[in-house]
């Protein structure tokens, strides 16, 4: 699914100092793989989730994603890609004010092929069980809920790939449980998972992680399959 | 993204910040609506004046030859003009310039005394040729016109207006009744169809028409004429056949090659154009109003979209991140900046009717918004918002997406 080979990522900061926030990193995320990335402030995971999330293009390298070189894209091939490919979910959630649940899900469909379906999105609420929240404005809306309305517009498009920057981040531990099970859920069914966590248990749910320090991979580990919280998403759908 | 979604989008957009948008509108509504109301205030005057016009001179194929050099000021008449234009004049014109269809011949007088039994006025006497009613299109109210035979046998017959008439002889039938002109007695033969008001506001009924022979010699004892109106074969020669009118005198009349003309020649079509140009300086300065509030009504959208802009970074950075490209986001504010003015200038346009139906009520004169006037409104307003938008619209498509988000 992704293919990142040397990717450097540098930004001038006045004068001729430069920053580098990736350094020739490369790594490989395999199709239905579900990947933690962890490091502290500044060590260049927020540049990598950009880069992956076809947001930002790498100074250097090559970033494939399902075989497609994105890393010399124009702005309208990237916001192709976004549309179509990824799935983005925020720790700050990001949804439009003064819009409702519904409108919320269905705004990436206005960018991608295709009509844009009502049904699709009220199914997808349903899905995350938010039926009854359809017409409510997001300012209405719980943190959780929030959350999984946003899962649910990131599923839209159908996406292979989906981007999860701290999830759970704003979030108390029942709603964070809450969206971990959709996540995994998600990962059951096939999708591939890219998720940034400061969170061990959140971090727990995936099956590999990878750490970086100062813009290079410090470690890279497949966790094994541990206990995870027997699945209460039947109970959510 | 497609065209619909992106015009319901703005739509949507633009109907959740209502204040905004109406303020938005304001400018344009203003320009639109002053800069339509004066285009039809201004053809409608126009119109009005060009009827006026030619209420007074009859036909637009027509030039108008006075005697002597000097523009007379006013009317012309026996008492104020030079005897330099002959009926032998008239004649030689008529027989020997191939593009003249008729020439019309007048001699006139004002103040003369009329009087009707014991009922005196005073009023302005025209002796005209026959063809004169034919060449100003005038019918009889009643009655009957004089003709040529009336000219050669000098009779002593009268056609009145229709103020005239009613001055002398307030409602009684004024037909076969004798009125004295002068103290030469004339019967009344027939009434004109009212002409209404000439360009100055002034009546054009208020006269008495009898046959230019009878005048010349029976009433004026002159041989000259005030007023040659020559008809021409077809309108648009008029300039060629002011020259050859002016050598075809001023060869008659013996004239040295340095001397001036002692005739005027007048084009009444290159008059009518310039009478009823629309360039009095109230206009002006209300046209320059207009686009002034326009501009201003662009500067507002400008500015206030800048703000929105920078209200709205979270709402572009999450359309990036979904999959609007620049050109989607620059298209989305582009078309609320546009959808906007076009609602000012739609605005601007109901209240232009508004204004134009209350104009019509207190200036009486007959307003109408013309098609391609309403087109141009909102033609100018759309574009007004493009414009004015397009700043606005390439910051939003500018936004980087990755700051947006994490703010």
């Amino acid at each position: 699914m992704i293919q990142v080979s040397k990717v450097c990522k540098t930004y001038a900061r006045g004068g001729d100092s430069v920053v580098h926030a990736l350094s020739e990193i490369s790594f490989a995320v395999h199709d239905r793989e579900f990947i933690a990335i962890r490091g502290a402030s500044g060590s260049g995971k927020s540049t990598l989730l950009n880069i992956l999330g076809c947001l930002d293009v790498p100074s250097s390298g090559t970033y494939l994603l399902a075989n497609e070189d994105v890393s010399h894209h124009s702005d309208r091939e990237l916001s192709r890609v976004r549309a179509e490919r990824i799935g983005f979910i925020f720790q700050s959630f990001n949804l439009l004010p003064g819009t409702t649940a519904r409108e919320n899900v269905e705004l990436p469909m206005i960018y991608a092929k295709g009509r844009v379906s009502r049904k699709k999105a009220l199914d997808l609420l349903e899905r995350v069980g938010l039926q009854d929240r359809a017409n409510h404005f997001a300012s209405e809306l719980s943190g959780g809920q929030q959350q999984r309305v946003a899962i649910a517009r990131a599923l839209v498009n159908d996406p292979p790939l989906i981007l999860a920057d701290e999830p759970t981040g704003n979030l108390d531990s029942a709603s964070s449980a809450e969206v971990m099970e959709i996540l995994t859920q998600l990962h059951k069914e096939g999708r591939t998972i890219v998720l940034v966590s400061h969170d061990d248990a959140v971090a727990s749910y995936a099956d590999r992680e990878m750490a970086l320090h100062d813009g290079k991979i410090r470690s890279d580990v497949r966790i094994p399959r541990k206990g995870v919280p027997q699945s209460n998403w039947e109970a959510v759908s | 993204m497609k065209l619909a979604g992106g015009v319901g989008l703005a739509f949507r957009s633009i109907s959740r910040r209502r204040l905004r948008t109406l303020l938005m509108m304001l400018g344009v509504t203003v320009g639109i609506g002053s800069l339509t109301l004066l285009n039809a205030v201004g053809e409608a005057s126009k119109t009005e004046s060009m009827k006026r016009f030619k209420n007074m001179i009859g036909t637009f194929d027509t030039i108008i030859i006075r005697p002597g050099a000097g523009r007379t000021r006013g009317m012309v008449s026996l008492t104020n003009v030079p005897g330099t234009l002959k009926f032998g004049d008239a004649d030689a014109i008529e027989a020997s310039l191939a593009g003249v269809k008729q020439v019309a011949r007048l001699q006139n007088a004002f103040d003369i005394d009329i009087k009707y039994r014991d009922h005196a006025d005073s009023t302005a006497v025209f002796g005209v040729s026959a063809n004169w009613f034919e060449l100003r299109s005038d019918d009889p109210a009643k009655g009957a016109l004089f003709g040529e035979e009336d000219n050669r046998e000098l009779a002593r017959v009268a056609v009145l207006g229709a103020d005239a008439e009613s001055r002398l002889f307030a409602g009684e039938d004024s037909i076969g009744k004798t009125i004295r002109i002068g103290d030469v007695p004339f019967q009344v033969q027939g009434v004109l169809k009212s002409r209404g008001a000439g360009p100055g506001g002034g009546s054009l009924d208020d006269l008495i028409l009898i046959p230019i022979e009878t005048a010349s010699k029976r009433l004026f004892n002159r041989d000259y004429l005030t007023m040659m109106i020559v008809q021409l074969k077809d309108a648009d020669i008029g300039d060629a056949s002011v020259q050859a009118i002016t050598a075809l005198l001023r060869d008659r009349h013996h004239l040295a090659a340095a001397a001036l003309d002692d005739f005027t020649i007048t084009n009444p079509r290159a008059i009518a154009a310039q009478v009823t140009k629309m360039n009095s300086t109230l206009a002006k300065t209300l046209k320059g109003v207009a686009t002034l509030a326009m501009l201003l009504g662009g500067v507002v959208i400008m500015a206030l979209m800048l703000i929105g802009v920078s209200e709205r970074r979270k709402e572009i950075g999450v359309r990036r991140g979904v999959g609007a490209s620049r050109r989607d986001v620059l298209w989305q504010f582009a078309t609320e900046a546009m959808l906007i003015s076009c609602a000012g200038g739609v605005l601007g346009v109901v209240l232009a009717l508004v204004g134009m139906s209350a104009v019509a009520r207190v200036a009486r004169l007959p307003l109408q918004l013309n098609l391609d006037v309403l087109v141009v409104s909102l033609v100018l307003s759309i574009a007004t918002g493009l414009f004015f938008g397009l700043y606005p619209a390439w910051k939003a498509a500018h936004v980087d997406p990755i700051a947006a988000l994490r703010a």
